[in-house]
């Protein structure tokens, strides 16, 4: 288990060993603008802000390249947090899609948003 | 005469072993050869070596191969691609595994095509003696055979001319931005009886959009979706149906993020079909007829 925390909102939900960070975004609640989940398109990319990721099956150069993986880019379809991160969207707001799974899953918002 | 069908898709996946289990397992292509981190599939109904070339590395497409019906029609072909202006080259026997000689394009899109007549023939899984209308022993959705593929252009224009010009095909339908003397966004375009053999849409060069194995019906489109969620395949659109070429569709990704799309019914074309027009305010309606609306993954997800 590790907490993911979204800036800008500043929701913080938890991923399950193995989970990438996308579905766990997803299993609680949330979404935001994704392409094909599979690594081929980096529509997801997001900074990388605070804390490691890993990725567990091979991510395509062209689609993230070695420079983009050191400046903190991360394919959140594919990478899997190693510990607590934070993450920054780019020019976009995290969406609550289903207010039920929020509650279920016992994600947390702060009102005045992190950092 | 001329460009019979697409051949082979040539394309790039980052994982063989998930490529297998998609390509061969939910699929149910047939691995016929496989060489240096290559994998060459064939669909149960195709009679040539193979249709879909999956190479370790990358995403995206590599090439497109087009059978053409005599050898002769690769000097005619090249001689109007040199004239085109486009940049030719000649192949071996050999290049490909089991293709003989023949033409490589570099399309005004980057796109790299390959005309070829000679390749090993490999047989349907039915046979041409007394055969069953299906093998006993198809594995997962079963594709019978490839379809189409959708590339991205800067040009839709110039590729379409291109198309037309050097390889003979014709638009059955184009999308333009208006009616009076409009940008074209898209066109679909024949060389065989159905409604699509390439397509293409405005986006960046050099871009893989989907490509497509052709079912026999909605149902079976319905069935290829119940096999997509046992085997977690990644869902982009669909079931639905489109209004550009009728054909009734499921969008979906391969391990890799490259996408496929399963594909069945549309109109018969011939030579003489009269090419239909779509103009930009209705492309959603084109696209996803049903729902009316484009999803932001329609013009931005591309390998």
């Amino acid at each position: 288990m590790a907490t993911v925390t979204v800036l800008p909102d500043g929701v913080s939900v938890r991923s399950r060993d193995g989970e990438c960070i996308l579905a766990a975004l997803y299993r609680s609640g949330y979404g935001y603008r994704i392409g094909c989940r599979r690594g081929g398109c980096g529509v997801c990319k997001v900074d990388l802000v605070d804390g490691a990721v890993e990725y567990t099956v091979t991510v395509a150069e062209q689609v993230l390249s070695p420079g983009e993986r050191a400046g903190g880019t991360c394919l959140t379809c594919r990478a899997v947090p190693r510990g607590d991160v934070v993450i920054r969207l780019r020019d976009e707001r995290l969406r609550r899609l289903f207010p039920f799974l929020i509650a279920a899953s016992g994600s947390g918002e702060s009102p005045e948003g992190k950092n | 005469m001329g460009v019979m069908r697409l051949g082979y898709v040539h394309a790039r996946v980052t994982d063989l072993a998930a490529s297998r289990a998609h390509y061969g397992d939910t699929l149910g292509m047939r691995l016929v050869h496989e060489q240096d981190g290559t994998l060459y599939y064939k669909a149960w109904d195709e009679w040539d070596h193979h249709s879909v070339v999956l190479e370790e590395g990358g995403v995206g497409l590599v090439k497109l191969g087009y059978k053409v019906e005599r050898s002769e029609d690769l000097d005619a072909i090249e001689q109007r691609a040199q004239r085109f202006g486009a940049i030719t080259e000649r192949m071996s026997k050999g290049d490909n595994v089991s293709v003989g000689d023949g033409v490589r394009i570099v399309l005004p899109s980057d796109h790299v095509v390959e005309l070829y007549h000679d390749i090993e023939l490999l047989g349907t899984d039915t046979g041409t003696l007394n055969p069953d209308p299906f093998p006993r022993h198809l594995v997962g959705v079963g594709v019978p055979r490839i379809d189409h593929a959708l590339i991205t252009t800067e040009d839709p224009a110039l590729l379409e001319r291109f198309f037309g010009d050097v390889l003979g095909f014709r638009a059955s339908e184009r999308v333009v931005t208006d009616l009076d003397g409009g940008d074209v966004l898209g066109s679909w375009m024949f060389c065989t009886n159905t409604p699509h053999d390439i397509a293409f849409i405005k986006g960046p060069n050099g871009k893989l959009h989907h490509f497509a194995y052709a079912l026999t019906d909605w149902s079976e489109i319905k069935r290829a979706g119940i096999l997509f969620a046992m085997d977690d395949v990644s869902v982009d659109v669909g079931p639905t149906q489109h209004g550009i070429t009728r054909g009734e569709t499921i969008y979906f990704f391969d391990p890799s993020g490259n996408r496929n799309e399963v594909f069945s019914g549309g109109y018969m074309t011939y030579p003489d079909f009269p090419s239909i027009t779509w103009t930009a305010d209705q492309l959603a309606k084109g696209i996803f007829y049903i729902g009316r609306e484009l999803n932001d993954r329609f013009t931005s997800v591309l390998t």
